[in-house]
């Protein structure tokens, strides 16, 4: 089928008629679910829109970016595809068209928080419909085992309570202080803007954003790495996440830092409850602050579904939508006015400290707060730091990604 | 694999042989009768398809490492110039960036060194297994499919599987380190030892090919050949050293092309063990170099520059060998 349509594609799609080719990298588990929920609901509604629906396989979000890449030259876009919003869109630079009004009208302006409103924009102008909100800066823990150690996780306030913390737990305890995983760089990407959003504050942090970072700011954050990573597992390097996050499901670990996707697994595992076995705060010294990253569907120039895109993007926008969603997805939905009732308690408490924040800053790891080639320097800083633990030399390197 | 021009050349002169014998067919009959005419429907459609599809794409792509594509959109090709090579060697910022480009030593350097280490490594250790397995040992064909197998597995099973024998603490690498004394040792992320561990597992699979093909060797040299040295009273090793090895030339150029070939693809290996593209700068070849600059950044003539780049090398390992059968006269 696949190969049929790409024989065909030159030919420039034809009738132009009501089908949505909507392209995504959500091929197994809750990603899957959730988009499945999604489409599912907006059928209810449009039963006479057809969904040419594309699961692109492979590692997560590269191969899809590829994908839609090799189309859009081919000039064969298309209606819409999973993308993260903010300065990711610049990779597509010119193949979205503005939706001001169409879509984004005064309700979905209204609902949306500053901080996502501003990621679904591309050169002032409303691209993309942000679906959902991962959080960042989360320090995820295993009750039973901080109360061992006799740490009380609520009680830190910055980065090195954790590393004291550790330290404790490291004394108290045969657990491992901190579930990480060094194999690939990007936890270590993210626990690093982490840390810096809560030692130079969001000033310092949207410096450092906007290229005008602040080195000792920098480095400091960076020793701040360095000192965790003598509680990290002793086999970090050949781990993953999901064994990182299993650890601490399991009692192994005390805490990880990780997007509240890890919670998603503690949610499927029997006996292993919110509040009472495991529970979330902001990563000390971040309080107050909610590190976005998120998915979004943009609205393609040269459309071959005008019709249909946009209602499918006005659906994504309404808060029916995104609980659905959400809901299986383990996130939540961007839209302030949004009926969370399903959704499950720890969501709860994440949307109503969402809702809170003084601040939503894009994640740099997670291409929102960056353009693609300054995301692939500091991309290539960290694995450099993953070799050789140096902050003085990864510093010079990240402040470097912007020149 | 014989060579089309080769075949066309033969083609010719046999036609314009027969012509000097006196052909008595009219000039027009004589076109349509040529074996090369008659023969065009089978040779030609994969003809035109190898040129297109394999060279006209390599010509395509050194083309395009001339212009300044970058983005979406197409290519320039109105203003050609040798730029993206200089920003190789050199470094700098381009005219199709803002940001400065950093030269492509590095990576370079590292696919050098694990194509050279891997190769030869990999042919040494074949051969011993080949004149090990040629004794006329029992269970022989057990043992070489054994030695075999690792190479029928792709390069995402075994770089998960390596990754779990590094891993430091459960890891059979260190528990067997562990065992001799040299203590558990960080290999995944070690500056030091990183590209060195590629290297391994890369041996590990590949060795078993490099057997096969001595294997043959092996068992085309004439009996009469071991007899005569044992008769002169030559010991096992100056045996091997000078009678029988020296033979072996053709299968250590033939197995050599392949597993310089196979070094190239480690591309595959680092992308899973590493999660990425991003292996960190130690075991960083020109592949990896080469995608993330293309499809990350979105640079394609720079992308495409390195492909070049990556195509000599390549070139330069299998020439000599193309150069010297064709000497022979074995192309």
């Amino acid at each position: 089928m696949a190969g049929l349509a790409g024989c065909s594609g030159g030919g420039g799609g034809g009738d132009g008629g009501n089908e949505l080719e909507l392209l995504h990298a959500w091929s197994s588990g809750d990603g899957n679910a959730a988009i499945e929920a999604l489409i599912e609901g907006f059928q209810e509604e449009h039963p006479d829109v057809e969904f040419a629906e594309e699961p692109v396989n492979g590692a997560a979000r590269s191969n899809l970016d590829q994908v839609v890449l090799n189309k859009l030259q081919a000039n064969d876009p298309p209606s819409t595809f999973q993308t993260w919003p903010g300065k990711t869109l610049e990779k597509f630079d010119g193949a979205f068209e503005d939706i001001e009004g169409d879509v984004w009208d005064e309700d979905l302006k209204e609902n949306y928080l500053a901080g996502p409103q501003e990621q679904a924009q591309y050169d002032g102008s409303y691209v993309t419909v942000p679906l959902n909100i991962h959080r960042i800066n989360n320090l995820f823990y295993n009750t039973a085992v901080v109360e061992a150690a006799g740490v009380d996780p609520e009680s830190l306030s910055s980065a090195s309570d954790v590393v004291d913390a550790c330290a404790t737990i490291d004394a108290e305890t045969d657990a491992v202080p901190f579930a990480h995983q060094t194999s690939g760089a990007w936890s270590t990407g993210q626990l690093w803007e982490t840390i810096l959003l809560g030692q130079a504050g969001i000033d310092g942090y949207e410096a450092f954003i906007n290229g005008n970072g602040d080195r000792e700011q920098v480095e400091s954050a960076l020793d701040a790495v360095v000192d965790l990573t003598e509680y990290y597992p002793g086999d970090s390097s050949s781990i993953s996440f999901t064994e990182a996050n299993t650890m601490v499901m399991d009692g192994d670990a005390a805490f990880i830092h990780q997007g509240d996707w890890a919670a998603g697994a503690y949610g499927n595992e029997d006996g292993f409850n919110y509040g009472e076995d495991w529970a979330q705060v902001p990563y000390p010294g971040t309080g107050g602050n909610y590190l976005l990253n998120m998915d979004s569907f943009p609205y393609m120039a040269n459309n071959p579904s005008p019709e249909a895109t946009q209602q499918f993007l006005s659906y994504c926008g309404s808060a029916e939508g995104q609980v659905l969603f959400n809901e299986k997805k383990g996130s939540i939905p961007p839209r302030s006015d949004a009926d969370v009732s399903s959704l499950n308690n720890f969501q709860q408490d994440q949307f109503e400290e969402f809702n809170a924040a003084d601040n939503q800053p894009p994640s740099v790891q997670h291409g929102l707060a960056i353009s693609p080639d300054i995301a692939t320097n500091i991309g290539n800083a960290f694995s450099g730091f993953l070799e050789s633990n140096d902050a003085a030399e990864t510093a010079e390197a990240l402040i470097n990604a912007f020149n | 694999m014989r060579n089309p021009f080769t075949l066309l050349k033969r083609r010719w002169s046999d036609s314009r042989k027969a012509r000097t014998d006196g052909g008595t067919t009219s000039q027009a009959g004589s076109i349509l009768d040529r074996d090369l005419v008659r023969s065009a429907p089978f040779w030609l459609p994969p003809f035109l398809l190898v040129g297109l599809f394999i060279y006209g794409a390599i010509i395509w792509n050194i083309v395009l490492s001339l212009t300044d594509f970058q983005g979406l959109g197409s290519p320039d090709y109105s203003a050609l110039d040798v730029e993206n090579y200089v920003i190789a060697f050199f470094g700098g910022t381009p005219s199709w960036s803002e940001l400065t480009v950093s030269p492509i030593w590095n990576s370079a350097w590292n696919t050098v060194v694990l194509m050279v280490s891997f190769s030869v490594v990999c042919l040494g250790l074949g051969l011993v297994l080949a004149i090990l397995v040629d004794q006329e040992i029992r269970f022989e064909n057990t043992f070489r499919t054994i030695y075999l197998l690792p190479m029928s597995l792709s390069f995402v099973v075994t770089a998960k599987f390596w990754l779990y024998l590094y891993n430091v603490e459960t890891g059979l690498v260190n528990i067997f380190l562990g065992a001799v004394g040299l203590g558990p040792v960080e290999i995944v992320q070690n500056p030091d030892l990183k590209l060195a561990a590629v290297a391994f597992a890369l041996i590990w699979q590949f060795s078993g090919y490099a057997m096969i093909v001595y294997l043959a060797g092996l068992r085309a040299i004439p009996t009469g050949h071991f007899e005569a040295a044992r008769v002169d009273g030559a010991s096992t090793i100056r045996m091997y050293w000078r009678i029988i090895i020296p033979q072996l030339r053709t299968a250590t150029v033939s197995a050599l092309v392949v597993l310089t070939v196979f070094s190239l693809k480690a591309f595959d290996f680092l992308f899973s063990m590493y999660g990425g593209y991003q292996p960190g700068p130690s075991a960083d070849i020109l592949a990896t170099r080469m995608v993330r600059e293309a499809y990350a950044n979105g640079n394609w003539a720079y992308g495409s520059a390195i492909a070049v780049l990556l195509f000599v090398m390549a070139l330069a390992i299998v020439a000599p060998y193309i150069y010297t059968q064709y000497q022979r006269g074995e192309l």
